[in-house]
C-alpha cells in the first residue's frame, strides 16, 4: 500500500523490531497487556506493523532518526519515562580503563576516524544474543550507510594485546585469517576478492592505494575495517569481555553508534569500560565511550509558542523527564536548561525540543485551534484542464488517465515515429526495464488503453487531459512541461469527419474557432490524405487524421481508428513549467 | 380466437420461425436492422400471446490474457526459443545463455525446452560437462497449439458453452499456463413458445397499433385515432456509453474544492526536478538512503540543471554542513554542488512546495500564505498490484506568523473531516525535513479500522530559514497518497487498474 507517511519520508524503509511481551515487562519492571501496549507504542513514535496475540508478541516500525530504538532495552528506557516509573536521563557508569588504541595519520587517505570500548561481565541469554546481532545491523544501515560511513567490530577482549594499532596497509601486504573464511591466510586485497563480505562491501575501498587495519601489539590482525574481522578475537559462548571497534569517515555518527551499542549492553547487564584514542598526528587523546549528557539551554517561551500551550516550568520540566531528558530552571530568565542522554542523535536544533515537549505532555491532550485567513484560487492551468473534460463527456468520450512513464518504442516506433535518444528524457537506472523515458505525447497511451480494451462494446471513445513532458536544455532542469489533450474513436465506421466534428464542438465551446485552422500535412502515424495540422492564430499546436493501418496493427487492434491530438498549453498563451 | 398482432411483430415471429433457433437478442438486431428496443417491446408482445419470450443467459467469454497477447505477437516459448537458435544459426548452446538470451521466467522457458525436447527438435546433454541444448531437428512445423492460438488474431474470444471437445482441450492447455482469461457476460436469448412456432402466419389479423408518434401524425391530428402501444416500462434499457470522468480526477476535483474552501491556492511545479530542490533544500544529507538511485529515478538525459541564486545555495549549503544561521549544529560534511544538480523525476511534491518558499523570499510576500498541490510523483519501483512507479501526491502548506502545533491539528481535522473522515488520531512520527512531524491515522468507517493516511509537521528551521522564513514565522504542512483512498472509495485491489483505464469499469462506475 502506498502510506501518506511513507511519501513523505522519502521512500526510506522504516526499520522494524520484534518485542517480546514477556522480555519488555522485565525491562520496564511492569505488567504489560499486549492490547494497552497497542496503544501506548503508538505515543513515543512507534508505528505498529503487527500484533500476534497467542505468541505475545508485538512487531514495531521505529524511525530511522531514533537508531537507540533498535533494541528492546532502548525502547524499554522509554516506555519507563511514558509510565512515569523512572523520569529523567538514565544514568550509566563509564569505568576508566587503561587500554589504548594509537591512531596512525596515514588512515587519513582512507577512514580517518576510530573510536573504542570495552565492555565487561557480559552474560547474555539467547534474545539478547538476537538483539545484539540486530543492533548492528540496523546501526550499520541507520548511522553507517551500511558500513560506509561506520562501520562496527566485535571482538573477544581477552584474546588480543593492547596497544592496538589503528593503521591503514598497502592491499597485498600483510595476510591473517578472515572470519567466515577460516581456512586461508588472506591478503586484504585478496578478501575483497574473494570473501563474502569482501565482495559485497569491495566498493567502499574501491580506488583507495591503503586499506585500513587493527593491529594489537604482536601485529596479529585484528580487525580490516570495514569488511570483516580477523579470527582471532572471534567471539564464542566463552567470551567474557568485548571490545568494540568502530571505525569511519564520521567522527559524530561513530560515537553516536559506540554509545547506543555500549548503553544497550549496560542495560543487559554489563559494566562499561573507556578506552584511550591517541591520535598521534595532533597528539591529542580522547576517551571513549564518552556517556555524558549533552547540555542544551532553551527558551521556555519559544517551545509554549511553538506547541501552542501554555505550560507551567513545573509541567514543562516533567514533560523533558518523561521523555528521558534532565532538566531544569536554567540560571538564564525564561529558560530551561536540559541535558539530552548520549544515545540521542536526533538532537540537532532547539526546535527538536518542541517535539520532545510534546510528546512528553502527549499529543492526545494537545487542542486543536485553527488560524484563519486567506483567499483561494485555483491554477488556471486546471480550470482549463476541467473545462475541456466538461466539453469531452458532453460529446460522449469517456475519460482515461495514463501513466507519464513509458516504453521508447511503443512510444515511438509503434506509432510509427522516428525516435532520437539525444532528444528526451531519458531515466538512468529504471527498475522495470519497460520504463525507460517520459511521454511526449498522450495518443500512444489510448491505442494502448484501446489494446486492453480491444474486447469492449464499441464504439469506444476515448479522450485525456495531460501533461507531457519534452526535452529543453534552457530551463532550470533541463525540461518543460506541457498540458495535452488527446482523443481517439474506434468503431467500425470511424473516420476523420467525425474526430472533425469533435475538433469543431470543441473550438466551438472553448470559443476559438475562428482562430483554428486545419491544412494537410503528413504524418507516418497517419493515413496520408487524411491527415491534418490544427493551427491556432497561425501556430501548430496539433494534428487531427485517420491512423495508419500499420500503426492500428502494432497495437493488435481490428477497426478503424481516428484521433486528435493538441498543446492546450497554447491556449492560454503561457508556458505549464 | 383471433391473435392480434401488430405488422412488426409479425414480421419478427415470421424471421423466428424461419429460423427456427433461440437467438441472440442484440445479433438479432443488428441482423434484421431493427432498433434493439423495438426488437424488445416486440418480444414482449409476443410473450404476452404466449407465443414467445426471452430468458437470460450468462456465457462465459474465454479471452487471451496479457501473457498471452504477448505470445501470440511473439510466438509462444517453444517457438520463440526455435525461431532465436534458427536465426542465429546455433547448433548447441548452453541451458544458462539460451536462457539469458531469451529473457524468459523461469517457467515458461523450462517448460518450453521440455516441449522442446518432447518434440525431438532438440536434446539436452551435460555430456560437456556443462548442461548444453543441441538441435537435432532441421524442420519445425507448427504444432497445434500454436495453431489454436493464431486463431485469436482472427477472433479476440472464445464462447465456453460453445468449444468443441479439440478447443476445450487446447484452452485448458493455455489456461494451465495462465493465457487464458475469462469473463461472464448477460446475454439475451429469444425464443419460441410450441404454438409460436406451429401457429400459421396468415391467420394472424394485423393489428393497427403504433409505436411511435410521427411528426406526420401529430401535425395532422391522426394521432387522437391512433392505438399507441403500451411499453413495459419496468425493464431496463441497453447501457449507453456516454462520457464520463475518470475516477481519480473526480476524487482530485473533490480535494481540490476542499483546499479552495479552506483558502488554499493551488500550485504546480516542475516534474522533472533538480536534486536541490528534491532534497538538499529540504535538509536531506547527501548521502541519505532515500536520495540512493534504487528508490529515485535520476535522468541521464538532462544531466545536470542549473542551481538557483548564489548566496541561497550557499546558505543551504551552510545548514548542512554547520547549521547555517539558523541554530542547528547541521550534518558536519561537505556538501557538494555536483551532487545537488543532479537531475530527478520529483519523489514528492514537497519539491514544490519547497519552490514555493523560494517564491516567498524572491517576491518579499508577507504570510499568511496557504497553497496546496495534488500532482504527479515518481519512484523507483517494480509495478505489481500494491506498487507504482508514479502516483498521486497530495500537499498543503501554511506559512504563517504565530502558528503552532496545535494550529496543526486543528487544520488536519478540518481538512479530514471535510474528506469524509471525522475521528482523526495524529500521533509522533518522524520526516526529515519537519519537527515536530505527526502522522495522522483515519477511522475508515466501511473497515472499522484505524488507517494510516498521512504524514505532517512543521518545516524544520534548517529548510525555512535559507528562504528567509524564521520564527516566529513557520510552516505547516501536510501530504497524503491519492491512490489508496480511491481504492478503498471503489473497492478496487490492484493498484494498477487506476492507471490502465478497464474501460468496463469506467463506464460503469458510480462515483
Amino acid at each position: 500500500m502506498v502510506k501518506g507517511g511513507i511519501l513523505l519520508t522519502g521512500g526510506i524503509k522504516m526499520p522494524t523490531l520484534e518485542l517480546k511481551v514477556e522480555r519488555l515487562e522485565r525491562l520496564v519492571g511492569k505488567k504489560l497487556n499486549i492490547k494497552d501496549l497497542e496503544y501506548d507504542l503508538q505515543w513515543i513514535g512507534l508505528d505498529l506493523e503487527s500484533i500476534d496475540e497467542k505468541e505475545n508478541k508485538i512487531k514495531v516500525e521505529y524511525s530511522p532518526n531514533r537508531p537507540d530504538f533498535s533494541s528492546p532495552e532502548g525502547i524499554a528506557r522509554t516506555l519507563k519515562g511514558y509510565y512515569e516509573l523512572e523520569l529523567g536521563a538514565p544514568t550509566y557508569k563509564v569505568s576508566p580503563g587503561s587500554l589504548e588504541i594509537n591512531v596512525d595519520p596515514i588512515v587519513n587517505k582512507v577512514r580517518p576516524y576510530i573510536v573504542g570500548g570495552i565492555i565487561r561481565n557480559i552474560d547474555l541469554d539467547e534474545d539478547e544474543v538476537a538483539t545484539l546481532m540486530n543492533i548492528q545491523e540496523d546501526l550499520h544501515w541507520a548511522l553507517g550507510r551500511d558500513r560506509k560511513k561506520v562501520a562496527i567490530g566485535v571482538h573477544d577482549l581477552d584474546k588480543i594485546i593492547p596497544p592496538y594499532l589503528y593503521t591503514a596497509v598497502k592491499p597485498d601486504s600483510c595476510k591473517f585469517r578472515a572470519l567466515q573464511l577460516e581456512r586461508f591466510e588472506l591478503t586484504p586485497a585478496e578478501i575483497l576478492e574473494e570473501h563474502p563480505k569482501g565482495i559485497k562491501y569491495a566498493h567502499i575501498l574501491e580506488g583507495k592505494e591503503v586499506y585500513p587495519i587493527i593491529f594489537d601489539k604482536n601485529n596479529e590482525v585484528i580487525s580490516f575495517p570495514p569488511i570483516i574481522n580477523g579470527i582471532l578475537t572471534m567471539v564464542t559462548d566463552e567470551t567474557k569481555n568485548l571490545f568494540i571497534d568502530i571505525t569511519g569517515t564520521d567522527f559524530r555518527a561513530i560515537n553516536y553508534t559506540l554509545n547506543i551499542l555500549s548503553t544497550t549492553l549496560a542495560d543487559m547487564g554489563a559494566k562499561i569500560e573507556s578506552v584511550k584514542v591517541n591520535y598521534n598526528e595532533d597528539g591529542k587523546q580522547i576517551t571513549t565511550p564518552d556517556l555524558n549528557l549533552m547540555k542544551w539551554t532553551v527558551s521556555k517561551k519559544y517551545i509554549n509558542d511553538y506547541v501552542g500551550v501554555n505550560l507551567s516550568e513545573t509541567e514543562m520540566i516533567k514533560c523533558f523527564q518523561k521523555v528521558r531528558f534532565n532538566a531544569k530552571p536554567s540560571k538564564e530568565k525564561g529558560m530551561v536548561d536540559i541535558w539530552v542522554p548520549a544515545y540521542r542523535v536526533d538532537i540537532m536544533h532547539a526546535v527538536d525540543f518542541v517535539e520532545e515537549c510534546a510528546i512528553g505532555y502527549g499529543y492526545f491532550n494537545l487542542p486543536t485551534t485553527i488560524q484563519e485567513g486567506c483567499i483561494g484560487e485555483f491554477h488556471p492551468f486546471q480550470e482549463l484542464c476541467n473545462l475541456i473534460r466538461k466539453i469531452m463527456i458532453g460529446a460522449q468520450y469517456l475519460e482515461v488517465v495514463n501513466f507519464m512513464l513509458t516504453n521508447s518504442e511503443r512510444h515511438y516506433n509503434f506509432m510509427k515515429r522516428e525516435y532520437v535518444l539525444k532528444d528526451h528524457i531519458q531515466i538512468l537506472n529504471p527498475k522495470s526495464k519497460e520504463l525507460d523515458t517520459t511521454r511526449t505525447q498522450l495518443l500512444p497511451g489510448l491505442m494502448e488503453n484501446l489494446l486492453y480494451n480491444r474486447s469492449e462494446e464499441k464504439p469506444i471513445k476515448i479522450f485525456e487531459v495531460g501533461e507531457i513532458i519534452e526535452l529543453d536544455l534552457s530551463t532550470e532542469t533541463g525540461a518543460r512541461q506541457n498540458l495535452h489533450l488527446a482523443a481517439v474513436t474506434y468503431h467500425e465506421n470511424s473516420n476523420f469527419t467525425e474526430i472533425r466534428s469533435l475538433l469543431d464542438h470543441l473550438t466551438i465551446s472553448l470559443g476559438i474557432n475562428e482562430k483554428i485552422k486545419v491544412t494537410p500535412t503528413d504524418s507516418p502515424t497517419y493515413i496520408e490524405g487524411r491527415v491534418g495540422k490544427i493551427s491556432y492564430n497561425g501556430e501548430s499546436i496539433g494534428i487531427i487524421g485517420e491512423i495508419n493501418p500499420e500503426v492500428i496493427l502494432n497495437f493488435n487492434l481490428e477497426f478503424p481508428v481516428a484521433a486528435l491530438e493538441m498543446d492546450i498549453n497554447k491556449l492560454l498563451g503561457k508556458q505549464l513549467i | 380466437m383471433g391473435i392480434k398482432l401488430k405488422q412488426n411483430v409479425l414480421e419478427i415471429l415470421k424471421t423466428l420461425q424461419e429460423k427456427d433457433v433461440e437467438c441472440d437478442a442484440s445479433e438479432l438486431a443488428k441482423e434484421i436492422n431493427l432498433d434493439y428496443i423495438i426488437l424488445m417491446s416486440a418480444v414482449n408482445d409476443l410473450d404476452k400471446e404466449n407465443l414467445g419470450g426471452f430468458k437470460e443467459k450468462y456465457i462465459d467469454y474465454l479471452y487471451l490474457t496479457e501473457e498471452g497477447l504477448n505470445y501470440l505477437k511473439k510466438g509462444l516459448p517453444s517457438r520463440q526459443l526455435i525461431n532465436y537458435l534458427v536465426k542465429n544459426k546455433i547448433k548447441e548452446i548452453s541451458i544458462a545463455e539460451l536462457k539469458d538470451k531469451s529473457e524468459l521466467p523461469d517457467k515458461p522457458f523450462y517448460r518450453a525446452i521440455q516441449n522442446l525436447r518432447r518434440n525431438k527438435w532438440i536434446a539436452t546433454s551435460k555430456a560437456t560437462g556443462e548442461n548444453k541444448v543441441f538441435m537435432v531437428a532441421d524442420d519445425f512445423p507448427n504444432k497445434e497449439l500454436e495453431v489454436f492460438l493464431k486463431t485469436f488474431k482472427k477472433k479476440p474470444f472464445y464462447d465456453k458453452s460453445k468449444l468443441s471437445k479439440k478447443e476445450a482441450e487446447l484452452i485448458e492447455i493455455l489456461n494451465k499456463r495462465n493465457l487464458i482469461q475469462r469473463e461472464k457476460k448477460t446475454q439475451r436469448l429469444i425464443f419460441l413458445t410450441p404454438e409460436g412456432k406451429k401457429i400459421d402466419i396468415r391467420k394472424i389479423e394485423i393489428l393497427k397499433e403504433v409505436s411511435k408518434i410521427t411528426s406526420e401524425m401529430l401535425i395532422s391530428g391522426k394521432w387522437k385515432n391512433i392505438n399507441l402501444k403500451p411499453f413495459n416500462v419496468s425493464i431496463s434499457g441497453p447501457r449507453m456509453h456516454a462520457g464520463k470522468i475518470h475516477p481519480l480526477i473526480n476524487i482530485i476535483n473533490e480535494i481540490r474544492e476542499i483546499f479552495l474552501s479552506m483558502g488554499f491556492t493551488e500550485i504546480k511545479g516542475p516534474i522533472v526536478e533538480s536534486a536541490f530542490f528534491n532534497f538538499d533544500a529540504l535538509f536531506q544529507p547527501q548521502d541519505h538512503p532515500a536520495r540512493e538511485m534504487q528508490d529515485t529515478f535520476y535522468l541521464n538525459n538532462p544531466k545536470q540543471s542549473k542551481l538557483p541564486e548564489k548566496e541561497r545555495v550557499e546558505a543551504v549549503k551552510a545548514t548542512h554542513e554547520n547549521g547555517g544561521d539558523c541554530g542547528s549544529i547541521g550534518w558536519g560534511y561537505d556538501w557538494s554542488y555536483d551532487i545537488a544538480k543532479k537531475v530527478v523525476l520529483r519523489t514528492h511534491t514537497t519539491a514544490t512546495t519547497c519552490r514555493r518558499l523560494a517564491q516567498f523570499y524572491r517576491e518579499k510576500e508577507k504570510p499568511p500564505v496557504k497553497v496546496f498541490s495534488i500532482d504527479k510523483v515518481f519512484r523507483n519501483e517494480r509495478l505489481d498490484h500494491s506498487h507504482l512507479a508514479e502516483f498521486m501526491q497530495i500537499e498543503g502548506i501554511v506559512i504563517d506568523e504565530n502558528v503552532t502545533l496545535c494550529d496543526l491539528r486543528g487544520l488536519l481535522t478540518e481538512f479530514y473531516r471535510k474528506m469524509g473522515f471525522p475521528k482523526i488520531i495524529t500521533r509522533p512520527s518522524f520526516f526529515p525535513y519537519t519537527e515536530p512531524s505527526l502522522e495522522i491515522a483515519v477511522y475508515y468507517e466501511k473497515l472499522g479500522e484505524w488507517l494510516e493516511m498521512g504524514g505532517s509537521g512543521i518545516f524544520r528551521p534548517e529548510v525555512t530559514y535559507p528562504w528567509g522564513i524564521k520564527d516566529p514565522t513557520r510552516v505547516l504542512a501536510w501530504g497524503l497518497g491519492l491512490e489508496r483512498l480511491v481504492m478503498l472509495k471503489y473497492g478496487r485491489e490492484d493498484i494498477r487498474d487506476l492507471y490502465r483505464n478497464p474501460i468496463k469499469w469506467l463506464r460503469e462506475v458510480s462515483y
